[in-house]
C-alpha cells in the first residue's frame, strides 16, 4: 500500500460500509442507548450557569460534562481554601490553594472532555445580578448551590420563567433541591406502558382478516402460528355474534356483530377463555395459550389515558417551543373526537401505533400482521396530518412520528416559581408536615439554615478560611443553632402548626450537627441526582421531579426532592 | 517541602468531614467516639477493598479518597475502553487498552495527596482467604453476578463466629440505565447477595426454534447470526465480540436474513448490544449509587452515624422514586442459612431435565452444575473420565437415582459453595 496516501482517501477508506460507529458514537454508546441521537444533540447545544464552585456544583458539572454537555459557565469569585481543596475532587489538592476555585476547578473539569466548553467566572454573582442581568438569561438552566435567600430571590426573579433555575442545598448527611419551571413537556416519557393493540375495537382490515382464517381446516401447522391478537379479535367478534344474534345462529350465516361489549363477570371471562381453549386443534399450541393469557386484553377497554385528556383541556402556555406541541395536542384531541380511517369506532382513540411486542407466530403471520398495523398507522396518521395542517405550523414527519409513538404517554409537567413556595406556601408546607413529616422537616431545616445564612448567622461556606476561625465557634454551639434554626423555621409555617416531635429534633440536630459541612459523598450523591434530572430536562426525555401534572386539578405538591443520607432515603414533597 | 505538605494533611482539609467527626449527631450510635480517635482509625488504621474500577469503581475510589479513607485496594481484571470514557472518570482517551485498576490507582493518587491505593489487574478468584481477611470493609462496583456471587460466598465462607474481626462488611452497588441499587451486607447478619438472586430480572434469552425457524424481531436475526451462523462459517474460531470487524460480520449476516424475512430494524448498534449485551450506563446513576456506597462506608467505619438496614433501591425513569427496605435472609439460602431447598418434580423427570430447571430458577441460576447424592455421583462435569462415566445419567429418570426425599448435592465450578437440595416426587 502507497503511504503517502492523501488523508481524505485514506479516511474514506477506514469508514468501510459496515455501519459500523466513528469515535464519538463509540465514546457515547452506553448513554446514546437512553437518549439516542436527538437527546445527545440537545445536550451538546445546552448552555449551563452554575454556581460556586463547591464540591457539590463540581460533581453536578463532572456528570453533564461526561455524557457531552455543550456549555457551561462556572461562577465563583473566591480563593481556593484548604476545606475547599481537601473536599473537591476537581481541584488540585493543595496545589489549587489560593488560587481561583473557579479556574482551578473548570481546569480539573474540561480534562474529562475535551468536546465541552467551560468558562471560569470569577465575579461575584451579587455584583452580576446588578450590572449583567441580560447575560444570566442567556442561559438554559442555572444551578446554585448553598447560595444564601437574599441572592437567590433576587436571581429567581430575574430568571423565571425562561431560564430554568436549580435550586441545591445541603447540610452534613441532608440535602434538598428543586428545579423552577413554568411548565415542561415531555413526548418522549419512556414509559414503560406499551400503547393498545385495540383488540376490542379492531380495525376493519384486522377483523376482516381474522375472520376470514378457515380455522377448522386450514394447515395445523400454520393454525398454530396465528398470532394471538388476531386469535382474540376472531373469539370476540364469535362471542359477540353469539350473543347478539343467539348461539344456535350458525355462524357463518350471520353478519357482523355491533362490535360492542365485551365478557364482563367473572363466569364470562372463563368461559370466553375456555373459548379460547376450544379453539385449539391439538393440545399444545402455544400461541392459543398466549391468547388465553393475554385475553384480558379483550375487556381492558381502549380508551384515551387520562392524563392524556386532561391534556385537550389544558391552555398551553405559548412559549416558542410549545407552539409545536400545542398544535400536535390539538390536531390529537380532534382526532380522539373523529378519526374516519376506523369507521366503526370513530372517537374514543388515539391513532394506532405500528409497532408490536413479540408474539408466538411464524415469521411470515408475524410480518402480515405488523403489515395491518402499519397500513391502518399510515391511515390513520393522515388524518391526524390532516387536523395538523389546520393549524398551520410547520412541523416535521420524524417529529409527528415521534409524537404519534408516544401519545399514549405524553407529559405536561408543571413547576412552580421559587418566590411560591419560598417564603410561601405556609399551608401548603403545613400539609407536607402531617403526610411527608421527615421529608419536611428535613426541607425546613435546610431552608432556616439558608436563611441563618443570609443573616450571617453562620458563615457561608465561602467564608470559611479554616477551622480555627472565630465564627466556627458560633457553629460549634449546637444548641444556639438549633434553637436558631427552630424560630427560622417556625416563620416558613402558618401561625399556631407546630415542629413534629420526633422528626424536627433529628432533622434539626443533623443540620446543627454539620451546619456548613458539604460532604463528599453527599457531594456526590446530589451530583449524581440533580445532573440527572439536568439532563432530563434539557433532552425533554423521562420524566424530572415536578409539582404535578399541568393538567391536574391538584394543586399540592412542592416539587422539592429531599434527601437523608444517615437512613438513606429520598423523598418528593 | 514543608511539613504541612509532607504529611498531606493541611490546615483545614478535613473541614468539611470533621464537622461530622467532631460531635454525634442524633442518630449516631453511643459508642461513637468523637474526635482523634474515630479520626485516627479512618485515617491511619482502616483498609479498604474496592473490587470494580469501572463506572462505579472510579466513582468509589474518588469518594473513599476524599472522605479520608488512606490505605485503598482495588481488584479490576478489564482493561479500558473508548465506551467507558462518558462515565469513568480516571480515564482518558490515551488510557485505552490499559488496565482499569492500575490507571484509575495512580490517578487517585495523583489527585489526591497522601493516598495510598493498591491495584491488582486481575481476578477476584486469584486471591485467597488470607487476602480477604486483611480488610476492614469491601465495596463492590461490579457488573457481573457471578463475580457477586463469589465474593458474597467468600465472605460468609470467612465469618468464623470466635474471631468478630472476620466479619467483613460486603458494600454492593449497581446500576442499570436509570436505575440502580446499594446495599449493606453483613456476611451471616443480614440477608446476602445469594438471599436476593429471585429479585434480579430474567435474561431475555430466545427459544433456539425462534431462532432458527421463525424470527420476527431483529433480535432473533441477530441472534441467528451469533449462536447458529458463526460457528458454522467460523468453525472453532472464538468470536471477538470487543472486534468491530467480528460486529460487522454479524451484522452483515444478521441485515441479510432480516432482509430475506423482511424484518426490519437490525442495526450495527443493536447486533453490537444484543451479542455483548449491552446495558445502558450513564455517569449520574453510577454517581448516585456509588456515593451512597462510600457513604455506608464511612458510617460503618467511623460508627458516625447510623448505616443502611439494608437495601435501597433508585428509579429515576419518573421522577426520583426510590426505596428503602430491609431485605430478609432466606433460612434455605445456599450460602447464609442453613436449611435446604426442597423441590418437588415429577417421577418422569429426567436428571437433564432437573439440570435444565436448576439453570432457569431465579432463586438457583446455576450454571454448569455438578450434581452427587450422599452416596453416589449424579453426574460430574470434571474431570472428563467421571464426566463420560455419569453422562449416562442424564437420561435416566431422577425418580430412578434418588429416593423420594433424598438429599442432592448441587455444585458449580464458578462457586464457592453448594446447594442442597431435598428432592421429593409427585
Amino acid at each position: 500500500m502507497n503511504d503517502s496516501q492523501p488523508i481524505e482517501t485514506a479516511t474514506t477508506s477506514i469508514q468501510m460500509p459496515s455501519g459500523a460507529p466513528d469515535a464519538k458514537t463509540r465514546r457515547y454508546d452506553r448513554q446514546l442507548r437512553l437518549w439516542a441521537a436527538s437527546g445527545q444533540a440537545a445536550l451538546e447545544s445546552a448552555r449551563i450557569l452554575v454556581i460556586p464552585a463547591t464540591a457539590t456544583t463540581t460533581s453536578i458539572l463532572k456528570n453533564l460534562v461526561l455524557p457531552g454537555l455543550g456549555h457551561f459557565t462556572l461562577m465563583d469569585d473566591k480563593v481556593v481554601n484548604g476545606a475547599d481543596a481537601g473536599n473537591n475532587f476537581f481541584l488540585d489538592g493543595f496545589k489549587s490553594i489560593g488560587k481561583f476555585r473557579a479556574q482551578e476547578a473548570v481546569n480539573g473539569l474540561m480534562e474529562m472532555n475535551d468536546g465541552v466548553e467551560g468558562v471560569a467566572d470569577v465575579r461575584n454573582i451579587q455584583e452580576v445580578l446588578e450590572t449583567d442581568k441580560g447575560w444570566l438569561k442567556t442561559f438554559d438552566v442555572v444551578v446554585a448551590h448553598n447560595v444564601d435567600s437574599v441572592i437567590l430571590d433576587d436571581l429567581a426573579a430575574l430568571l423565571w420563567p425562561d431560564t430554568y433555575l436549580v435550586v441545591v442545598n445541603s447540610a452534613g448527611f441532608l440535602a434538598d433541591f428543586s428545579i423552577h419551571y413554568r411548565e415542561h413537556q415531555v413526548i418522549e416519557s419512556h414509559a414503560e406502558t406499551s400503547p393498545s393493540l385495540r383488540i376490542d375495537q379492531a380495525f376493519p382490515a384486522l377483523l376482516q382478516y381474522a375472520m376470514s382464517l378457515p380455522l377448522d381446516t386450514m394447515d395445523i401447522t400454520d393454525h398454530a402460528h396465528i398470532p394471538y391478537p388476531v386469535i382474540l379479535v376472531r373469539a370476540l367478534e364469535e362471542w359477540r355474534r353469539e350473543r347478539e344474534q343467539g348461539a344456535s345462529i350458525r355462524l357463518l350465516l350471520s353478519g357482523p356483530s355491533s362490535g360492542r361489549g365485551v365478557p364482563r363477570t367473572t363466569a364470562e371471562r372463563k368461559a370466553f377463555k375456555e373459548r379460547i381453549r376450544a379453539m385449539m386443534r391439538k393440545f399444545d399450541e402455544e400461541n392459543f395459550e398466549e391468547a388465553e393469557a393475554q385475553a384480558f386484553k379483550c375487556w381492558t377497554p381502549t380508551v384515551i389515558p387520562s392524563e392524556v385528556r386532561e391534556l385537550f383541556n389544558l391552555h398551553l402556555s405559548s412559549t416558542s417551543s410549545s407552539t409545536t406541541f400545542s398544535s400536535l395536542v390539538s390536531a390529537l384531541s380532534q382526532f380522539s373526537q373523529n378519526n374516519p380511517a376506523s369507521p366503526q369506532y370513530t372517537s374514543g382513540l388515539l391513532p394506532l401505533t405500528p409497532s408490536l411486542p413479540d408474539m408466538k407466530s411464524s415469521t411470515e403471520e408475524y410480518v402480515k400482521l405488523q403489515k395491518l398495523f402499519r397500513a391502518q398507522s399510515d391511515k390513520e396518521k393522515q388524518v391526524f396530518k390532516e387536523y395538523l395542517s389546520r393549524a398551520q405550523v410547520d412541523v416535521n414527519d420524524a417529529t409527528i412520528d415521534q409524537f404519534l409513538k408516544n401519545s399514549h404517554a405524553l407529559k405536561v409537567l408543571k413547576g412552580r416559581e421559587w418566590k411560591e413556595i419560598n417564603p410561601g406556601a405556609k399551608e401548603l408546607l403545613a400539609g407536607k408536615l402531617s403526610t411527608h413529616t421527615k421529608e419536611t422537616a428535613t426541607h425546613l431545616a435546610l431552608a432556616a439554615i439558608r436563611k441563618l445564612r443570609a443573616k450571617s448567622v453562620i458563615p457561608s461556606l465561602e467564608h470559611v478560611s479554616s477551622p480555627n476561625d472565630t465564627a466556627m465557634t458560633d457553629i460549634l454551639d449546637k444548641d444556639k443553632l438549633k434553637d436558631l434554626l427552630t424560630a427560622e423555621a417556625k416563620s416558613f409555617l402558618p401561625p399556631g402548626v407546630e415542629l413534629p416531635e420526633a422528626e424536627w429534633p433529628v432533622a434539626s440536630g443533623e443540620v446543627a450537627r454539620a451546619p456548613s459541612a458539604d460532604l463528599p459523598t453527599t457531594a456526590a450523591f446530589l451530583g449524581g441526582l440533580v445532573a440527572q434530572e439536568v439532563i432530563k430536562m434539557i433532552t425533554k426525555q423521562y420524566i424530572p421531579i415536578s409539582a404535578g401534572n399541568a393538567a391536574s386539578a391538584a394543586n399540592d405538591q412542592l416539587g422539592i426532592c429531599v434527601v437523608d443520607l444517615v437512613e438513606t432515603w429520598t423523598g418528593i414533597l | 517541602m514543608t511539613d504541612v505538605q509532607a504529611n498531606h494533611d493541611w490546615e483545614g482539609r478535613y473541614y468539611h468531614i470533621d464537622q461530622i467527626l467532631d460531635a454525634p449527631g442524633p442518630r449516631t450510635d453511643e459508642g461513637f467516639m468523637a474526635g482523634d480517635g474515630v479520626k485516627d482509625f479512618l485515617r491511619k488504621q482502616s483498609k479498604i477493598l474496592v473490587i470494580g474500577a469501572g463506572g462505579l469503581g472510579c466513582e468509589i475510589l474518588a469518594n473513599l479518597a476524599l472522605t479520608g479513607f488512606k490505605d485503598i485496594h482495588v481488584i479490576d481484571m478489564d482493561t479500558i475502553d473508548i465506551s467507558n470514557l462518558n462515565r469513568q472518570f480516571l480515564f482518558r482517551p490515551k488510557d485505552v487498552g490499559k488496565s482499569k485498576a492500575i490507571v484509575a490507582a495512580e490517578f487517585i493518587m495523583n489527585r489526591v495527596p497522601g493516598v495510598k491505593v493498591t491495584p491488582y489487574f486481575g481476578k477476584i478468584q486469584d486471591k485467597d482467604d488470607e487476602y480477604y481477611l486483611q480488610f476492614n470493609l469491601v465495596i463492590c462496583g461490579l457488573d457481573s453476578v457471578e463475580a457477586r456471587r463469589w465474593i458474597n460466598a467468600t465472605l460468609v465462607n470467612l465469618v468464623d463466629s470466635e474471631n468478630p474481626e472476620s466479619l467483613k462488611p460486603l458494600i454492593d452497588g449497581g446500576t442499570e440505565g436509570f436505575k440502580g441499587q446499594a446495599r449493606v451486607i453483613l456476611p451471616t447478619i443480614t440477608s446476602c447477595y445469594e438471599c436476593s438472586l429471585d429479585m434480579l430480572n430474567k435474561p431475555t434469552a430466545f427459544p433456539i426454534c425462534t431462532i432458527a425457524n421463525t424470527p420476527r424481531l431483529p433480535e432473533h436475526c441477530i441472534e441467528w447470526a451469533s449462536v447458529l451462523e458463526w460457528p458454522r462459517v467460523h468453525g472453532d474460531k472464538k468470536m471477538d465480540t470487543d472486534n468491530p470487524d467480528d460486529i460487522t460480520w454479524l451484522y452483515t449476516v444478521a441485515a441479510g436474513r432480516a432482509k430475506e424475512f423482511k424484518i426490519e430494524g437490525v442495526t450495527w448498534s443493536l447486533t453490537q448490544g444484543v451479542v455483548k449485551n449491552i446495558i445502558p450506563a450513564i455517569a449520574s446513576t453510577n454517581a448516585i449509587i456509588a456515593a451512597s456506597c462510600c457513604n455506608e462506608a464511612f458510617k460503618i467505619a467511623t460508627s458516625s452515624a447510623a448505616y443502611l438496614n439494608n437495601y435501597f433501591m433508585l428509579i429515576g425513569i419518573e421522577g426520583i422514586y426510590s426505596y428503602t427496605f430491609e431485605h430478609e435472609k432466606k433460612s434455605n439460602c445456599p450460602v447464609c442459612g442453613g436449611d435446604s431447598v426442597s423441590l418437588s418434580i415429577s417421577r418422569e423427570m429426567t436428571l437433564e431435565e432437573l439440570i435444565d430447571l436448576l439453570t432457569e430458577r431465579q432463586d438457583i441460576q446455576i450454571k454448569n452444575p455438578s450434581l452427587s447424592t450422599p452416596t453416589k455421583q449424579l453426574y460430574l462435569r470434571a474431570p472428563p473420565q467421571l464426566e463420560e462415566a455419569t453422562r449416562p445419567n442424564m437420561f435416566k429418570k431422577v425418580s430412578e437415582l434418588v429416593p423420594d426425599g433424598g438429599e442432592v448435592t448441587v455444585t458449580a465450578g464458578t462457586l464457592p459453595f453448594s446447594l442442597s437440595i431435598d428432592l421429593s416426587f409427585t
